[in-house]
């Protein structure tokens, strides 16, 4: 089975736990790191692609400091050596506003976070057919 | 001789001047006869000396002096020649002092300079200029309609002179009520600007924590709950529970206040076809209570697509709450076109309005409580027997008054419900 790459920006500390609880439990998925904004996710992909090791999945929380999710989704589709790879939005609350926005600047996916265990399980798994999707598309 | 020739002379002389002052009295007869004249004024070295007369048009003299408004003749210089007894009231003189007098006596100091440079310019022409006046205990704010008199052929100047004090004090009370509803509005501004903030700190802050509660007690749920007490489990569930509405009742009130700010846009919808897609979301309730729902034809119409919807799920979950414990819900939706904007109004093909009627054969209410019905928050039922916020029918209403509709409610309790709506089917 083929192990997606995740990288995650986060900057609330519970909710980044519990990102990383349910992904452990997955054969699926493989959590590369989290970070706490998006500023701090530019600096940690530029390091990575020195050591040719990108993500296949790019998650960002809505609601960071320094650079929030729609912001980086931006600065992240600007640059040549990251538009291809898939950057899904969640956040508490998603406006129609913002979905349309984020859909407009290059996301694959706009989710709202769930309110339990089964709605995290779920999350997961409609976050990691953006690669499959891609993976066919290619 | 020579006297003789000499007194002739001057009996001569002395019957041409009469005979002048004849013609003058004449000219003077037929000035007053014609009404061109109110008074004389006889210049002397010192003084004027005025002279006023009591014409023979006297109907026109006894309106003058019954008017209202201030009635005055001034000579091109200001004295004044005639006044009747209103101006004379007005600036607290006796009328007999007024006459000869300068005008520009009775007008307060920084009014002066104005009306002594209208007067200079005096041309003829009809003018109209505001002045204050010293009136007899206060001032006075006037209006002057001036006009040409002729008098023995000199120019002179008829005034009317009205006072404004009513108009004056009317014009400011307008402009404090003005400034007033100016002041209101701008309290609503505030008011509503706190209410989209509140909107914003509702959707985003409130709803945070919320979902943290959520997660840990689901969390704790997984954890331990094969080891917990029966008690403690009951515990667990009521966290749940709370939280759960505590979600329904910030999405509610976001949706209520979101109604209350945006501008409405609005398309051709299909009613049919969104009823339709309603009724298939409430397929697992219909299914769970053995509810039907049969529904005629639905018009087209002007809405916004979203509340439309909004309206007939709110509607329909409330029949499908409001059951019977002993009957199978049964909910009935018919729509006609109507020629106007009444629950009364006659069916009409080329109405341009739609009538709606939603029928349910549910608990129905006691009809003295129809008035707290459609309000925010409000409950007939207690919480722990239905679930709710109190919030739905409010927003069903508001979605109504968006689309400039009316709604209604009619109940018999124990046997149902009708909620009628009335919706344009243009929207301006």
């Amino acid at each position: 089975m083929q192990v997606s790459k995740v990288l995650l920006a986060e900057d609330d500390f519970d909710d980044r736990m519990f990102f990383e609880t349910f992904v452990t439990g997955r054969t699926d998925m493989l959590l590369l790191g989290a970070v706490g904004n998006g500023a701090e996710l530019i600096e940690t992909l530029h390091l990575r692609n020195t050591v040719h090791e990108l993500p296949d999945i790019i998650i960002l929380d809505q609601n960071m400091p320094r650079l929030n999710g729609l912001e980086t989704l931006r600065l992240l589709k600007s640059k040549e050596e990251y538009t291809h790879i898939p950057v899904i939005i969640y956040s508490t609350y998603i406006s129609d506003n913002l979905v349309e926005s984020c859909l407009h600047s290059g996301a694959s996916l706009v989710l709202s976070k769930p309110d339990g265990i089964d709605g995290y399980k779920a999350m997961l798994d409609k976050m990691i057919t953006v690669v499959s999707i891609k993976d066919q598309s290619s | 001789m020579e006297s003789l020739k000499k007194i002739n002379g001057e009996l001569l002389r002395k019957i041409e001047d009469l005979q002048d002052q004849l013609a003058e009295a004449n000219d003077t007869i037929e000035a007053i006869r014609s009404g061109q004249v109110d008074a004389f004024v006889v210049t002397a070295d010192h003084s004027n000396e005025v002279y006023t007369l009591r014409s023979a048009d006297k109907t026109y003299r006894v309106f003058i002096e019954k008017m209202t408004e201030g009635a005055v003749t001034i000579s091109t210089q200001g004295i004044v020649l005639y006044s009747n007894y209103q101006f004379a009231t007005m600036v607290g003189a006796n009328l007999s002092k007024v006459i000869g007098t300068s005008f520009s006596d009775y007008i307060l100091h920084e009014s002066v300079e104005i009306f002594n440079q209208r007067l200079k310019d005096f041309d003829g022409e009809d003018g109209k200029i505001e002045l204050m006046l010293k009136g007899s205990n206060r001032n006075i704010p006037v209006l002057l309609s001036f006009g040409k008199l002729e008098w023995d052929d000199e120019l002179s100047l008829s005034m009317i002179i009205t006072d404004l004090t009513v108009q004056k004090n009317a014009q400011h009370e307008l402009e404090k009520h003005n400034d007033q509803l100016e002041e209101i509005n701008k309290a609503l501004e505030d008011s509503n600007h706190d209410l989209q903030q509140f909107a914003s700190v509702a959707s985003h802050d409130l709803q945070e924590p919320l979902r943290k509660i959520q997660m840990f007690s689901n969390l704790l749920w997984e954890k331990l709950s094969h080891s917990l007490e029966p008690e403690d489990r009951s515990f667990l569930r009521k966290i749940e529970r709370s939280a759960k509405r505590m979600k329904t009742l910030i999405v509610d009130v976001l949706n209520y206040s979101k109604l209350s700010s945006n501008s409405n846009q609005f398309t051709k919808i299909n009613l049919n076809n969104l009823l339709k897609e309603c009724v298939e979301d409430f397929e697992i309730i219909i299914a769970e209570k053995n509810a039907t729902i049969d529904f005629g034809e639905l018009p087209e119409l002007e809405a916004n697509a979203g509340q439309m919807r909004q309206l007939f799920q709110n509607l329909i979950s409330n029949s499908l709450k409001f059951a019977l414990p002993e009957k199978s819900p049964r909910i009935e939706i018919n729509a006609h076109i109507v020629d106007r904007k009444s629950f009364n109004a006659n069916p009409h093909q080329n109405g341009r309005y739609c009538h709606m009627i939603f029928r349910d054969n549910g608990i129905g209410f006691d009809q003295k409580y129809v008035d707290s019905i459609f309000g925010l928050f409000q409950r007939l039922h207690s919480k722990d027997c239905y679930e709710g916020t109190g919030i739905g029918l409010a927003i069903t209403k508001k979605i109504v008054e968006k689309h400039c509709g009316l709604i209604r409610a009619v109940g018999v309790e124990g046997q149902g419900a009708i909620f009628s709506i009335i919706l344009p089917l243009n929207q301006k």
